[in-house]
C-alpha cells in the first residue's frame, strides 16, 4: 500500500450540542483519488473545514488528527500543511472577489505562501493558466471576474489552488454550478492535472455519475459517520450498507423504481443512539438502536453495518 | 391525445432601446428564434439545453409573461398569443409555473398558508371556509400535513419547499405546469421522492407537464417526448425513447455524451469545441456549426431544414444521415 499523503483517523467535531462528526476515518493514498458522498447534512462541509485547517470559531475536536504528511493538521491550525493543499470552491460566480483582477487576487495568494518575486509568481501564473486551458493565458492577469465564463472561472479558481505547488487538491462539488458540456471539460482537467503532477484528489460531491467517472475509491458519510467505503467501482455495482443501497436506488439511472427513502436525516443536535440510519432502515433490529456498530471488513470494503449481507426487503427498493 | 399547449414559429426579442444610466443603445437579442412545438394533454414534455439556449424565455413566453415578437401560441387549439403580458396571461390562466427555487418564491414573513390563500383569493374564491378546505385538501396531496399551512418557509426542508411550491401551483387547478428545474439542488433520495409525487400528481390531477431540466437522467427518466433547445431553436424533438437511443444532431449527441453515469463508462464521443454560444454573435448557417465536428461549407451558409427522422422524431441538421452510419456509444 502507498503511503497516504493525507489520513484522517478517527475523527470528531462537535459544535455546541452538535455531533457534526463522529468517528470518521478516510485515507487519499499519494497520487490517488478519493471521492467523498452524501447527502446535506451528513458532514461533507465540516469534514472538509477540518482537512484545510478552518473550522469554526467553537468547533471542538475530542478526539482524532488529520495527518498530512505525517503531521496533525488540527495541532497547529493548518499551519504545516498551509499552501501544500489547494481548494477548488463549489461556486465559481461567488468565489472571486469582483471588484479586483482575477490575476492579482492570485498572486496575492502567491506573495503570502510562495517563495520568489513578483515576478517569477506573474511568469508561473501565466504558466499555470495555460495548465488550465485558459484562453490567452498573457491577457488574463488583467482581466476582471466577470469578463470570464462560468467554466472560465473555475479554471481560474483550479489555478489558485495550484499556485503553490500543492500535493493534494480538495474539491467541493466544484461542477454543480456548470453545465454538462463544461463539467465535463473540467472533470477532464483535474483528471489531466492530477495524473501530470502527481496531485492527490479529494472530492467531495453528491453526483454519483461524476464520482463514477473520476474517483478510484469512494467514502459514504450519513449523519456524520462513514457508512460505507471502498474501491468506487464495487460499491456502485454491490453496495453493501442498507443506505447506500437505498440511495443508489433513488438513482435515475437505476432500474429500480424511484423510492426514495422514508423519514429525514436527523439533525446533528438529535442523532439517534445506536446506528444513525436505524430509524429510517428496513433491516433494524432491536440492538441497531442500542449498539454503535462496528464497521465490518468485507472484501476491501469496510462496511458499518453487522447485517450487510442480508437482502432488504423489496419494498424498500420498490 | 389532442394537443393542448402549442407554439408556432414562436420569435421572442429581449432587450433593445435604450437601457442604463447612461440610457446606451442595445441591440435586441433572439432568445427564442422560431420555435414551434405541440404539447399533448396527458404527457410529459421535456426541454433541454445548457444555459442561455432559450429554456426559460420560452417558458415565460408560453405562460404570457413575455410577450413574443411574431408566431404563435395556441391552448387547447385556440390562438391565444398576440396580446400584451398582463392580458395574456389572463388568457393563459390554465397554464401555470413553479419556479425553479421554491424557497426563492416563497415569502419569508409571511406563513406558508398566507401565501397559498393569496392565490386563490387573486383568481376569485371570496369563501374563506373554502379557501382553506382547497388548501388543507392540496396539502394533504402534495405529502404534508394541514399542519404546515402555519409554517414559515424557513422552517421547511428543501423538500418541503418544492412540495409546498407544487400546492401553491395546483389550487389554482392548472391543466399544464411548467416545471423549471423541479430537481435542482435537491439530495438524491428527496429528488426521487419529488420526482414520485410529479407522477402521482399527474394522474389524479389529469396534468400536462413541460419540464425544464439540464439532468439528463431525471429527464429520460420521466419525460414522454424531448425537444432539445441550441441558441434559441429547437434542434431536435422526439420521444425521450428516440432521443436517447438514437440522437441524430451532432449537439445532442454531444450532450448526452458529456453527462457522468453511474456505470462510469467513459465515452467515445469528442468533447465540444469552441466557446460557448451567445445569442449576442449568433453565427450564420446553422448556429451549430463552430462547434461541430461534421459541419462543411454548407452548414456555415444555409440554415438546416427540420427532416422527419421518423415518426415524431425531427432533426435540424444538413447532415444526421451521417450520424446514422457511423453509430457511436451513447449512453444506452
Amino acid at each position: 500500500m502507498i503511503a497516504p499523503v493525507l489520513s484522517v483517523q478517527r475523527l470528531s467535531v462537535r459544535i455546541g450540542a452538535a455531533r457534526i462528526l463522529d468517528d470518521v476515518s478516510l485515507a487519499v493514498p499519494a497520487g490517488g483519488t478519493l471521492g467523498v458522498v452524501g447527502e446535506s447534512g451528513c458532514g461533507k462541509s465540516t469534514l472538509l473545514r477540518a482537512i484545510l485547517g478552518i473550522l469554526p470559531r467553537g468547533a471542538e475536536v475530542p478526539g482524532g488528527a488529520v495527518l498530512f504528511g505525517g503531521r496533525d493538521i488540527l495541532a497547529d491550525g493548518g499551519a504545516s500543511a498551509r499552501g501544500r493543499i489547494g481548494f477548488v470552491p463549489q461556486d465559481p460566480y461567488l468565489s472571486l472577489n469582483p471588484v479586483f483582477r482575477a490575476g492579482d487576487q492570485i498572486l496575492e495568494i502567491m506573495r503570502r505562501h510562495a517563495p520568489g518575486t513578483r515576478r517569477d509568481h506573474r511568469a508561473r501564473l501565466v504558466e499555470l493558466f495555460r495548465a488550465v486551458q485558459l484562453p490567452e493565458p498573457e491577457a488574463a492577469l488583467a482581466k476582471y471576474p466577470h469578463q470570464f465564463s462560468g467554466g472560465q472561472r473555475q479554471r481560474l479558481l483550479i489555478a489558485a489552488a495550484l499556485c503553490c505547488d500543492p500535493a493534494l487538491l480538495v474539491a467541493d462539488e466544484p461542477t454543480t454550478a456548470l453545465d454538462v458540456t463544461t463539467q465535463r471539460e473540467i472533470l477532464a482537467l483535474l483528471q489531466g492535472l492530477a495524473a501530470a503532477r502527481g496531485l492527490a484528489l479529494l472530492f467531495v460531491t453528491h453526483d454519483f455519475g461524476v464520482l463514477a467517472s473520476l474517483c478510484e475509491s469512494v467514502t459514504v458519510l450519513y449523519a456524520g459517520r462513514v457508512a460505507e467505503s471502498g474501491p468506487t467501482r464495487d460499491v456502485l455495482d454491490d453496495p453493501r450498507h442498507p443506505y447506500t443501497r437505498m440511495l443508489l436506488a433513488c438513482h435515475p439511472d437505476r432500474a429500480t423504481a424511484l423510492a426514495g427513502i422514508p423519514g429525514t436525516v436527523p439533525a446533528a443536535t438529535a442523532q439517534p443512539d445506536g446506528c444513525r440510519f436505524h430509524p429510517r432502515c428496513p433491516l433494524a433490529r432491536g440492538d441497531c438502536a442500542l449498539d454503535v456498530p462496528q464497521p465490518v471488513l468485507h472484501r476491501g470494503r469496510v462496511i458499518a453495518c453487522p447485517y450487510h449481507a442480508e437482502a432488504l426487503p423489496e419494498v424498500a427498493l420498490a | 391525445m389532442p394537443e393542448i399547449l402549442g407554439a408556432r414559429e414562436l420569435v421572442v426579442a429581449l432587450g433593445g432601446g435604450r437601457r442604463g444610466l447612461l440610457g446606451r443603445r442595445t441591440a435586441a437579442v433572439r432568445a427564442v428564434d422560431g420555435v414551434s412545438l405541440s404539447i399533448a394533454e396527458g404527457e410529459t414534455f421535456g426541454i433541454v439545453g445548457e444555459s442561455g439556449c432559450g429554456k426559460t424565455t420560452l417558458a415565460r413566453t408560453l405562460l404570457g409573461l413575455q410577450r413574443e415578437a411574431t408566431g404563435e401560441i395556441l391552448l387547447d387549439g385556440r390562438r391565444a398569443s398576440g396580446r400584451a403580458p398582463p392580458a395574456a396571461r389572463r388568457d393563459r390562466a390554465a397554464v401555470q409555473y413553479v419556479h425553479q427555487d421554491p424557497g426563492a418564491a416563497l415569502d419569508p414573513w409571511w406563513r406558508v398558508g398566507a401565501t397559498m390563500d393569496e392565490g386563490l383569493r387573486i383568481h376569485g374564491v371570496r369563501d374563506a371556509g373554502q379557501r382553506a378546505a382547497r388548501i388543507a385538501e392540496m396539502l394533504e396531496a402534495v405529502g404534508l400535513d394541514a399542519a404546515m399551512a402555519v409554517r414559515y418557509p424557513h422552517e421547511l426542508s428543501g423538500g418541503q419547499q418544492r412540495r409546498i411550491g407544487l400546492a401553491r401551483i395546483l389550487l389554482l387547478r392548472p391543466r399544464v405546469v411548467i416545471l423549471d428545474e423541479p430537481t435542482a439542488g435537491l439530495d438524491l433520495s428527496v429528488q426521487a421522492a419529488v420526482l414520485r409525487l410529479l407522477r402521482d400528481l399527474r394522474g389524479r390531477f389529469g396534468l400536462t407537464y413541460v419540464f425544464i431540466s439540464h439532468d439528463l437522467s431525471v429527464v429520460r427518466r420521466v419525460c414522454d417526448r424531448i425537444a432539445v433547445m441550441y441558441l434559441g431553436r429547437i434542434v431536435e424533438e422526439g420521444s425521450a425513447e428516440q432521443v436517447f437511443a438514437a440522437p441524430r444532431h451532432p449537439y445532442t449527441r454531444a450532450l448526452l455524451a458529456a453527462a457522468p453515469h453511474l456505470d462510469g463508462r467513459a465515452s467515445t464521443a469528442p468533447p465540444l469545441t469552441g466557446d460557448p454560444p451567445s445569442l449576442r454573435a449568433v453565427p450564420p448557417g446553422c448556429r451549430f456549426h463552430p462547434r461541430c465536428a461534421l459541419a462543411r461549407a454548407e452548414c456555415a451558409v444555409t440554415p438546416p431544414p427540420t427532416d422527419t427522422v421518423a415518426a415524431g422524431h425531427a432533426v435540424a441538421c444538413h447532415r444526421w444521415r451521417e450520424t446514422v452510419d457511423a453509430p457511436e456509444k451513447v449512453p444506452a
